[in-house]
């Protein structure tokens, strides 16, 4: 069985959005090169992905099966079409938030691809083109702080880390330490000064929260100014006045940029090319590899463009599948630019809570 | 209202018009007002702002404290003239208008005041300045604890924005997280404050998400926070945090002569519509309390329900779904008390999507009843018996207690006790709050400490 060239289409190229989607299904859901993870679940999905599934909106026949990934043997989930010798780059594993991690294998020739795109991202956005990156955020299991260490490589840098462990943060915060939670934020903020202080950084990687608590530190907000020439944040949400200070109060100097991913898509999207001042972040998808719908909590239906729902989130390459992922961020909807499938996102989190909960004894 | 009412934060550069706000409505659900809710970045920025600010001399303080307090009560405020300040807290809030006017005064009036009452806290051996003569033999000065107070303030009645003013008055710097239910006031308050000689990085207003009140705390070096018996659990321990916890109010009544301090009563239930720490939630009667129950439901039956910014209004009103869950909170926890009114629901829908709270009052058999520390914001009372056998324990954890008593002794039991926090005696209501008196102890106890001084 050959594979279908639109599956291996040049890195430069992007294929036909439901011509993709049909290669796929044959791909993934034919028993000679398909995983065997998928094969085996096939037998219960009620259709035939091979002829039911040929569109984007057929994509949202599929079960979610995201949770499933906490239990599945990671050679189950590598498609039996590339052989014995599968170029596995690494197994990633999802934040753990809600129990045990979600697993996923990279294979090279997506990381490949996704490193092209990402590459054309940045040139787009003007990062610096030499220099070192400094990575303040997860790395050990999690995709996170890899995908810094291969964009870094690309353009011939070096990867500098600070690891998080987002899972101990969030098991300190949810066993009422937040005091712990603060030292730990404190020592990472700690090692990355001595980074910043002694090394030639020219791109920091972190998320907001981090991005806010360093903010803490003025003479750490002073060196950021003078050596770095661009930062991406990513991992979390960061509210559009935060954004804004950032901008144009605590790093004027330096190019911001928002990225959004998920271990459960292999990646992640740069914040589209706005003209400054333009307070909305959006985030185009990596289609047909990674596409997104905006939804009705509670009807699963589409939104209208403008309105707020839940994010469903796809992944279909030669190397994974992960079609109809709801995950728990909430997104503002927004039309995607030409030629593009499905969905693009902005302000993407929780609104604000002003208390946490109605009390009612007492006078105040 | 065709234009909503904008609520910026007031941070150290000015005002700051937020893209995250939150809409404030009135109490049939009309929107009136967008109230900018600032991240995390700018409450850290704005608290180092506040510490790297200079603090106007003490003369100049005063009389922009007063300044302001003119400019509050009586004058334009970002383009709201007093009375329609007034009319907007009494619509959003549901507090009675002739309650919210005498707030306004009030907080004029102890805002010119309030360098005069930060005196009464300042030890008799105590000076100012270090160059006092005094201090040449040795002398204590009287120092601040630090620079920067923060306040998580309440919405239940404007005066809580009183005591702070003290603060500003002593030299700090002050950084007010304002109520969602009433932030008008505190906005009002601290831009007069800013026209009046306050430089803007000297006084701030930090309307936030929940998530981030926190951290005004542990920005400031003190801070005072209003809250329920959460907060005290919470902040407690906390040496740098004063918590403004429930009331709790009492009044003991003995001997046989209650019905002339009936008007002492009622007037200290129902004052301020019932929404103080300073309304009475209990009372103690020695003998049988069900006659003086009987009386008091009566005179409090008589009062109408009317909408809050009506002249003649003295009971609180609410949105109306908000106004049934204080409701069902008090019927579930009735718990075997014996309605005296209120037994039936305390609710009286005014038909447009508010409800006037009613007053409530019930019967407990026994002293130590739990029910006599169920505070609610309305006039809502609980009449427990009491004798001399029953000590003073059923009075402990009071705010202010008002006893009618000629037992000397026993009154020297109230006043040593540390739970119990002021003592009135005789015909004096528990809602009076004096300048000159201190509230929960003088502010200045807290916010202030003697430093010795010797001059060789």
């Amino acid at each position: 069985m050959s594979t279908d060239p639109i599956l291996d289409c040049p890195l430069d190229q992007v294929p036909e959005g439901p011509e993709f989607i049909a290669a796929a299904m044959r791909w993934h859901f034919n028993p000679e090169t398909g995983s065997p993870y998928w094969l085996d679940r096939a037998k219960t999905l009620g259709f035939d992905p091979r002829e039911d599934v040929r569109t984007f909106e057929d994509l949202r026949r599929f079960p979610n099966v995201a949770n499933e990934l906490r239990d599945v043997r990671v050679e189950d989930l590598i498609p039996r079409g590339y052989g014995a010798d599968a170029d596995v780059i690494g197994v990633y594993e999802s934040g753990g938030t809600t129990g045990p991690p979600k697993r996923v294998v990279l294979l090279r020739d997506w990381v490949e691809r996704l490193m092209h795109r990402t590459e054309q991202d940045l040139r787009a956005r003007g990062y610096p083109e030499s220099g070192h990156w400094l990575s303040l955020g997860p790395t050990g299991p999690h995709v996170f702080g890899e995908l810094v260490r291969w964009q870094a490589a690309r353009r011939g840098g070096i990867r500098f880390t600070v690891d998080m462990d987002p899972r101990w943060v969030k098991r300190c915060i949810a066993e009422g330490r937040a005091d712990e939670a603060e030292r730990y934020a404190e020592h990472l903020i700690d090692q990355s000064t001595y980074i910043l202080e002694t090394q030639d950084v020219r791109v920091l990687v972190t998320t907001p929260p981090l991005l806010t608590r360093l903010a803490r530190r003025k003479a750490l907000v002073d060196l950021i100014n003078t050596k770095v020439g661009a930062i991406s944040w990513g991992g979390a949400h960061m509210d559009p006045d935060t954004r804004y200070l950032l901008r144009t109060e605590v790093f004027p100097n330096v190019k911001l940029y928002g990225t959004y991913g998920s271990t459960m898509i292999l990646g992640g999207l740069a914040e589209r090319v706005a003209p400054p001042g333009e307070d909305l972040v959006v985030f185009d998808t990596f289609s047909p590899y990674i596409s997104f719908s905006v939804v009705d909590q509670e009807t699963g239906e589409a939104v209208r463009y403008g309105d707020r729902g839940q994010v469903v989130m796809h992944h279909v390459s030669k190397s994974f599948l992960l079609p109809n992922n709801l995950e728990r961020d909430l997104a503002t909807r927004v039309a995607p630019p030409p030629g593009q499938m499905g969905d693009s996102v902005a302000d993407v989190g929780p609104l604000p809570t002003f208390e946490n909960e109605t009390v009612i004894e007492g006078v105040y | 209202m065709d234009e909503l009412i904008r609520l910026d934060a007031l941070g150290a550069g000015g005002p700051y018009h937020s893209r995250s706000r939150l809409t404030i409505t009135e109490l049939t659900g009309t929107p009136v007002a967008e109230l900018s809710l600032v991240p995390r970045l700018f409450v850290q920025r704005t608290m180092a702002a506040l510490r790297e600010a200079r603090t106007l001399p003490a003369h100049e303080r005063a009389a922009a404290l007063a300044r302001a307090g003119r400019l509050f009560a009586t004058g334009v405020v970002d383009g709201i003239p007093a009375e329609e300040y007034q009319h907007i807290v009494s619509r959003v809030s549901g507090m009675p208008i002739i309650v919210v006017r005498a707030a306004t005064s009030g907080i004029g009036r102890r805002a010119g005041e309030a360098y005069r009452t930060t005196r009464y806290a300042r030890p008799e051996g105590a000076v100012d300045d270090w160059r006092d003569p005094l201090t040449r033999n040795g002398q204590a000065v009287w120092t601040r604890r630090g620079d920067v107070f923060a306040v998580h303030a309440a919405g239940n009645h404007p005066g809580v924005h009183t005591l702070w003013l003290e603060a500003l008055a002593l030299g700090y710097r002050v950084a007010v997280r304002p109520s969602r239910r009433e932030p008008f006031t505190p906005h009002r308050l601290i831009t007069a404050l800013r026209e009046s000689g306050f430089g803007d990085d000297q006084v701030v207003l930090l309307p936030t998400d929940y998530a981030v009140a926190d951290d005004i705390i542990r920005d400031a070096d003190l801070a005072m926070v209003y809250g329920g018996e959460e907060v005290v659990n919470k902040y407690g321990n906390d040496v740098r945090v004063l918590p403004q916890g429930p009331g709790r109010s009492k009044i003991l009544l003995t001997g046989h002569d209650w019905e002339s301090h009936l008007g002492t009563i009622v007037e200290s239930v129902s004052a301020f519509g019932g929404t103080a720490c300073v309304n009475t939630t209990a009372v103690f009667v020695e003998g049988d309390p069900a006659p003086v129950a009987e009386a008091v439901a009566e005179r409090l039956s008589a009062i109408p329900s009317l909408p809050p910014e009506d002249d003649g209004a003295v009971l609180p009103v609410q949105p109306v779904a908000d106004a049934h869950a204080i409701e069902k909170y008090l019927l579930d926890h009735v718990n075997g008390a014996t309605p005296v009114i209120g037994g039936d629901g305390v609710v009286d829908d005014l038909g447009d999507g508010s409800g006037v709270l009613r007053p409530a009052v019930f019967l407990v058999d026994r002293p130590d009843a739990p029910q006599t520390g169920i505070e609610l914001s309305f006039p809502c009372v609980w009449f427990a018996p009491w004798s001399r056998a029953d000590g003073i324990e059923p009075l402990r954890n009071t705010l202010v207690l008002t006893a009618i008593t000629e037992d000397a002794g026993l009154v020297d039991h109230l006043v040593e006790d540390p739970s119990i926090r002021n003592v009135y005696l005789g015909d004096t209501p528990t809602y009076l709050m004096p300048p000159w008196v201190p509230h929960d102890a003088y502010l200045g106890e807290f916010l202030m400490r003697t430093k010795g001084v010797i001059r060789t």
